[in-house]
């Protein structure tokens, strides 16, 4: 028979004392939801079943308790770090669940500049370790737009990617170890060297799950030399996305390692760039660092393969330079974006998702065309290429739309879920992988079968073998 | 009075907030080793409505909508001083539901010039628009002297009220205006024609148009004016304004800082009221 909430609270406060279990009915309202349902935040109409606590994690020992009372009690847990995901994953799913947040593990535990990593605590914000490694002229290499917001934990959990993976690689790049605790409170350490051989890479278990299989108490990543005054940016302006597609790809194949490589649709490039792109524009941007003679020469050999698209036009490299510089989100963004949505009901969504370079022009025209042509009230559609590789590249689609005639609760049924059900669709149809970096979370959940095929076998059994009772945060990545 | 004119006129400007406090410095560096006049480049960070405009536009468009629901007609238009980077602007409001979208070429940089931008809008408004009522934001960013909408009501003759929150309409040709004072809201009744200069309203947000909205007014035309159009001669109203930039100095923001200590979040509440706010509290 479940646990009564209050016997679950009661149970945490046992563990952890009753100052880590946070019982406030408004901030546990606030997190049965992520930003995949952030209207219900921003206009306070919640439908999500509310947690029943949020208990802190303040040690491995901690977290290990904490798994062995939810794996015997049946009760459904949430990993948590920096709250900023945007798929469900940190959506309560399962009535009375309880979310254990690692936000306060948050100590650099070592920065070893010798052997060029850092171990950090899973509550590190990414930020903050960036801040540091970078006194000593060194640097993570890893950047997403949500750096000052996002933690070490979720970031791994996730498998995030940062604005510079082009040279960098995704976070799955940069783990050298980790230490996460499985269900039952079994504590696991992956050790960190510089590559090896024996067996499976079980790295790979632990990043990406998204708290499906297990919490990450720690990491260590890579560092890298920073050399921020060789930073080159080249950009220009054309007219369709299959010349921009075939500009990226043809840098990609020459054996030049841009750390930025993009392509903006007009759509898209009209909300960055109109001070320099006409409307009907594309951008293509790419950025060179590193040494100076690799920089320098990166970036000449760069401009080199674009010379060979005639109808790229050059544009002053203060612009992209400018433009990239503000990029990132902070806290005053995101308040600034949530008052903007709650005047005028108009919401921006993303859809990131990836295919071969054969591909991925078509997923994008095909998606777009029956979006405009099938959702009611969009107001801009359209998207970038941010993440390229030898063999593809990502399309990252960028749509806003007014929330007409429904309730904010209802804005993820009317519109969101339909466009992400057309993006995944097209993008199946054509070979692609329905998620390039924001994690499956619950929102995409409903096609991982199509998503992993024959594959899913593995992915299904590692879910029952790791998580046998199905209390690792219900319903992402595997549908409940 | 049968339709309502209304016109918002409206400035586009640089995202000051994306320039980095050495994009100050730099342009103010580079141009005082010169000898030349103090200037910022700004011509590379994005292009946004001025704040305070926006919400005058916004404004308009709810004017127009409560007046309908009252079976009064309104019509709206839209005007801006400025290049080819207001046209997009401009086709938004139109697709919006602006009847009339039209901006100035100002001939030259006005950006310490307001007497020039308030005759040219002024211009705008007797001879091209004539408006019953004009919306505009009270100011448009660093750099500027808040006096524009005060001098376009002194050349047309009409009142001027300034930090205005809310306008409601009355009868045809009154309005019922919210103004933020220094000691409360002020409330006025007001009979057009008038200048209304908007502040920090609550309503902050230019609503957003749908792609079908955009398709349907994609042919409308933007009326370009030039000074002369106007009759005002720009560059001859520029040499009595000899207003420059003549040193930028980054001001410091920095505050001393404290570290609470405690080891529970009640411990660290606690010191924070009897160590820091309880004294505060008790001399308020």
């Amino acid at each position: 028979m479940p646990l009564s909430r209050e016997s679950i609270v009661e149970g945490l406060q046992r563990i952890v004392g009753p100052e880590d279990v946070i019982t406030d009915e408004h901030i546990l309202v606030q997190s049965s939801v992520d930003n995949f349902r952030k209207l219900q935040n921003i206009f306070d109409v919640h439908t999500m079943p509310v947690p029943a606590a949020i208990v802190m994690a303040r040690s491995t020992a901690r977290v290990a308790e904490i798994l062995r009372f939810a794996d015997e009690h049946g009760v459904n847990v949430i990993p948590r770090t920096g709250a900023t995901a945007t798929e469900g994953g940190l959506e309560s799913a399962a009535p009375d669940s309880v979310i254990i947040d690692g936000s306060a593990m948050n100590e650099i535990l070592h920065i070893d500049a010798y052997n060029m990593q850092a171990t950090a605590q899973c509550g590190v914000p990414l930020q903050v370790l960036e801040d540091r490694v970078r006194e000593l002229g060194l640097t993570t290499g890893h950047s997403p737009q949500s750096k000052p917001v996002a933690h070490m934990g979720g970031l791994v959990a996730t498998r995030s990617i940062g604005q510079f993976s082009t040279l960098y690689g995704g976070i799955e790049d940069m783990v050298v170890g980790l230490e996460a605790v499985f269900p039952g409170g079994q504590v696991t350490r992956i050790k960190n060297v510089p590559r090896r051989a024996a067996g499976p890479d079980i790295r790979h278990v632990v990043v990406g799950n998204e708290g499906a299989l297990c919490f990450i108490t720690e990491v260590t990543v890579k560092l890298f030399p920073y050399f921020p005054e060789n930073n080159t940016f080249l950009g220009w302006t054309l007219k369709d996305m299959a010349t921009g597609f075939a500009a990226l790809r043809a840098v990609m194949v020459s054996g030049h390692k841009p750390s930025v490589a993009r392509v903006y649709d007009p759509g898209d490039a009209g909300i960055h760039f109109s001070h320099f792109a006409a409307p009907d524009d594309c951008v293509l941007l790419f950025m060179a660092e590193g040494p100076a003679g690799i920089a320098k020469a990166t970036a000449e050999g760069i401009a080199a393969v674009v010379a060979g698209f005639p109808e790229c036009k050059p544009v002053e490299s203060a612009y992209i330079e400018t433009w990239f510089n503000d990029l990132c989100w902070d806290a005053s963004k995101i308040i600034a974006e949530d008052e903007r949505i709650r005047q005028t009901r108009n919401v921006n969504r993303t859809t990131e998702i990836s295919a071969d370079w054969s591909s991925i022009n078509d997923i994008y025209q095909a998606a777009k065309a029956r979006i405009i042509a099938e959702i009611p009230d969009i107001t801009m559609m359209g998207g970038h290429s941010s993440h390229s590789y030898i063999n593809g590249t990502n399309m990252y689609f960028n749509y806003f739309f007014n929330v007409v005639g429904v309730g904010p609760e209802e804005e993820t049924d009317k519109y969101y879920l339909p466009i992400i059900g057309i993006i995944c669709e097209e993008t199946l149809k054509l070979g692609g992988s329905i998620v390039h970096h924001h994690g499956m979370g619950k929102a995409r959940a409903p096609w991982v079968k199509d998503e992993y095929g024959s594959s899913y076998y593995i992915l299904e059994t590692l879910k029952h073998a790791f998580d046998p009772t199905g209390i690792m945060n219900k319903g992402t990545i595997i549908p409940k | 009075m049968s339709s309502l004119r209304i016109l918002v006129s409206f400035k586009v400007t640089p995202d000051f907030e994306a320039l980095r406090e050495a994009d100050w410095l730099a342009g103010a560096e580079a141009d005082a080793a010169e000898g030349a006049a103090h200037s910022v480049e700004t011509r590379y960070v994005r292009r946004v409505l001025n704040c305070f405009d926006e919400s005058a536009l916004e404004m308009a468009l709810r004017l127009s909508e409560a007046r309908a629901e009252r079976g009064s007609a309104t019509s709206l238009g839209a005007l801006s001083v400025g290049g080819g980077e207001t046209e997009p602007y401009l086709k938004t409001l139109l697709a919006l539901g602006y009847e009339r979208a039209a901006r100035v070429e100002p001939e030259a940089a006005l950006d310490f010039a307001p007497a020039v931008t308030a005759a040219l809008i002024a211009g705008y408004v007797r001879r091209v628009d004539h408006s019953d009522l004009l919306l505009l934001g009270c100011r448009s960013g660093p750099g500027d002297s808040g006096t524009v909408p005060f001098l376009v009501a002194e050349a047309l003759g009409w009142p001027c009220l300034t930090q205005v929150i809310e306008v409601e309409p009355l009868a045809d040709d009154r309005v019922r205006v919210a103004c933020l004072v220094d000691d409360g809201l002020l409330r006025v009744t007001l009979r057009l024609p008038c200048v209304l200069a908007v502040g920090n309203a609550v309503v902050s947000q230019l609503r957003v148009p749908t792609l079908t909205d955009r398709l349907a007014r994609k042919n409308e035309r933007i009326a370009v004016l030039s000074g002369a159009d106007l009759g005002v001669d720009i560059a001859a109203e520029m040499r009595r304004e000899p207003s420059v930039l003549t040193g930028l100095e980054a001001i410091d923001r920095a505050r001393p800082g404290i570290i609470i200590g405690g080891a529970t979040p009640r411990e660290k509440a606690q010191v924070l009221f009897e160590e820091h706010l309880k004294t505060m509290i008790e001399t308020l």
